[in-house]
């Protein structure tokens, strides 16, 4: 088999200073990468806004450039790169891949396609198969995302072929904060919904220049109001959203609309 | 009184006049010091560099100015000179229909002197007049500014607006909480309901940026003080230091010696033609750029760089006197922006001192108690970041209203950083 592939020709010139070599090159490569994904999220952690999304998406892309470089470096080193050589490392490199580690060249070529698509990046806030959070790092093989609980959850990347992801950031520093409503029926709607627009309006968390808006539901059991602002840095979301929370149930009881109360069913 | 069938675009009290909010534009700062600015910011929020680490060549062998030569080298605008330029400028812009409203709104960036101009137009002895001839009045802000709508709506009709009027600081007339917007929110009503005389509305501009989000789709065409690009940043500092009936002050760089003042354009109506070849530093087009454009800011920046010659300081109120009584010119040295110690922000892990800084240039400074209203931060926890920030010079309390505001060398890191935070800020 390996005759057959030219594996062997192609393999009879490596030498022990040039796998020493490469090696070399191998290590030095691995602690550069290593040094960007340690001191790039750290430091983009004291800047704020964008550049600290800048920051953080490149560690990603360096990664992919500095394996693509110590390809490019090492190969050489081990092989005489003729076209004969290069068909036979990367033809055998694809069966071993193929057979041997399916998943993993699935995740690792999804990987890729992640950094080319962005469907998300280090720094947004993302949703896939119910976990939510904040994506930490784009690894080779998965992404990691740090839930509101801080809990660190693995996403292999090859969820990208057949999963929903919701992006609630896409890269920007604008997010979207939801807070949710459920009042009696029977009280002026225009006045709730100006009141809700204020309430957002007047939180120092509100990202003034970014729509805000008031929708609402007419439901069996009452009215549901959605208000739907931005807070200034998505990582202040849910102390937005409580904020928004706590200080418009506080001025709505003080214009005595009231909040539905769902029974609870015991046992 | 001026002449006010003319446009006071050149009055040098007032350099470039009033302009549409909409035709400001950024004063041009070089590229280098642009790209420096940048990397200090950069450096600063890692903590890179600090204060007292900061590489800083000593300036000490120039000594600083003296209270009486800041006073007369770089003293603070005549704000009732400026308000009559304000005044022509407005009659001008109307004469030629480039004003139709009734009530203008004038917007400007904080530390630009606006407030301070427009609250001498109801000064008594001033001969800066409406249209009609008749004398401002100034509608100033009530005690408390927490009312309903029914409330905010008598509180307008005991206001005399029939008259001509103007508020100096609409920022003094709002608290951003549920129940602090009424004054406001009637008198935009009123306004664009024509139900108010001739008035003008001065305005900063976070205040008004944050009113024109909040009251979407109303139009109000602002106008403001045109920006001080390096050429009207030197005419005013000249003007400042020489008034009208002095010889021009000559301000060279301390580091090269290159000249900063006279501008070029003063200096080449003088008789010699040496003066004509004089080379010139960039330190007034920097100076443009780091202030934005922004005279008080350029101002306390401009006094912090100014070093006094060595033989001059010995007796320097004598010295100061005698140049007066003379109109001679006077030579002081400017140090370089990048070997100014300027006001830098304190690090902070928490969101407290965005809300502190963002809603003080929101209402022009205010009282700790009104600070704990606006940013739902108590007292206590308030009072620790006020001393940290006035320590670092970002901010000080007045000690006759005890409202906090912002310094004005301060301003631009403080801009810089609520920008990089993600805070609201204004468009100038």
């Amino acid at each position: 088999m390996m005759e057959d592939l030219g594996i062997r020709e192609a393999m009879a010139t490596i030498t022990g200073q040039a796998l020493l070599h490469a090696l070399g090159v191998i290590i030095v490569a691995s602690l550069v990468m290593l040094v960007i994904q340690k001191l790039f999220p750290r430091v983009a952690e004291k800047l704020g806004g964008k550049p600290r999304l800048y920051l953080l998406a490149s560690v990603p892309l360096l990664r992919l450039v500095i394996i693509l470089a110590t390809i490019v470096v090492v190969v050489p080193i081990l092989v005489k790169p003729s076209f004969e050589n290069m068909v036979a490392i990367f033809g055998a490199l694809a069966l071993a891949l193929g057979f041997a580690f399916k998943d993993y060249a699935n995740s690792l070529i999804a990987g890729i396609v992640t950094l080319y698509e962005m469907p998300y990046r280090p720094g947004d806030w993302i949703e896939v198969e119910g976990q939510y959070g904040e994506v930490r790092a784009i690894n080779t093989r998965a992404a990691e995302i740090v839930t509101p609980d801080d809990t660190v959850v693995i996403i292999p990347h090859n969820k990208l072929w057949n999963s929903l992801i919701a992006n609630d950031n896409d890269g920007t520093d604008n997010l979207m904060c939801v807070t949710d409503f459920y009042l009696e029926a029977n009280h002026d709607i225009s006045q709730v919904r100006e009141l809700l627009r204020e309430v957002a309006f007047t939180s120092p968390r509100t990202k003034t220049w970014q729509p805000v808006r008031v929708i609402v539901f007419n439901k069996p059991w009452g009215m549901h109001y959605r208000l739907k602002a931005y807070p200034y840095d998505p990582k202040e979301q849910f102390q937005f959203i409580s904020e928004l929370t706590a200080r418009g149930a506080e001025e709505l009881a003080r214009q005595g609309v009231r909040f539905v109360s769902v029974p609870v069913t015991a046992g | 009184m001026k002449d006010k069938t003319r446009g006071n675009q050149g009055d040098p009290c007032l350099p470039g006049g009033l302009i549409p909010a909409e035709q400001w534009t950024l004063p041009e700062a070089s590229v280098r010091r642009s790209l420096k600015d940048a990397v200090r910011h950069a450096l600063t929020q890692l903590k890179a560099v600090s204060r007292a680490e900061e590489p800083f060549e000593s300036m000490d062998e120039l000594p600083e100015l003296s209270a009486g030569q800041q006073r007369r080298l770089a003293p603070e605008p005549d704000y009732a000179r400026q308000a009559e330029a304000i005044a022509c400028n407005l009659q001008h812009a109307r004469s030629e229909g480039a004003l139709s409203r009734k009530v203008t709104c004038l917007v400007a960036p904080p530390f630009s002197g606006l407030q301070q101009a427009l609250g001498w137009l109801s000064q008594p002895g001033q001969s800066v007049l409406n249209d009609d001839g008749a004398v401002w009045t100034v509608i100033t802000p009530p005690e408390t500014l927490l009312f309903s709508e029914q409330e905010a709506k008598a509180w307008w009709d005991k206001q005399d607006v029939s008259r001509p009027w103007v508020i100096p600081e609409l920022a003094d007339f709002w608290l951003r909480c549920l129940s602090g917007l009424a004054l406001v929110r009637e008198l935009f009503r009123r306004i664009a309901s024509d139900a108010v005389g001739p008035g003008i509305v001065g305005c900063s501009s976070w205040c008004w940026r944050y009113w024109e989000h909040y009251l979407e789709g109303t139009h109000m065409s602002p106008w403001t003080p045109a920006p001080l690009d390096s050429e009207r940043l030197g005419q005013w500092l000249t003007y400042l230091a020489s008034g009208h009936d002095r010889a021009p002050v000559i301000a060279r760089m301390a580091d090269d010696g290159l000249y900063v003042l006279p501008v070029a354009e003063a200096d080449s109506t003088g008789k010699n033609k040496r003066q004509k070849k004089r080379k010139r530093s960039s330190f007034l087009r920097d100076l443009a750029g780091e202030s934005r454009g922004n005279p008080g800011v350029a101002l306390a920046i401009w006094q912090r760089s100014l070093r006094a010659r060595p033989e001059e300081d010995a007796s320097p109120d004598e010295d100061d006197e005698k140049a007066g009584r003379q109109g001679r010119s006077v030579d002081c040295w400017v140090v370089p922006l990048k070997r100014l110690s300027l006001p830098t922000i304190p690090q902070s892990k928490t969101s407290v001192m965005g809300f502190v800084l963002h809603g003080l240039l929101l209402h022009n400074g205010l009282d700790v108690a009104s600070l704990e209203v606006v940013t739902g931060v108590p007292a206590y926890k308030l009072s620790l970041v006020l001393s940290r920030l006035e320590r670092a010079e970002i901010v000080r309390c007045d000690q006759v209203d005890e409202r906090w505001h912002l310094t004005p060398i301060g301003y631009p890191t403080v801009r810089r950083h609520l920008q990089s935070w993600g805070f609201p800020v204004d468009p100038f």
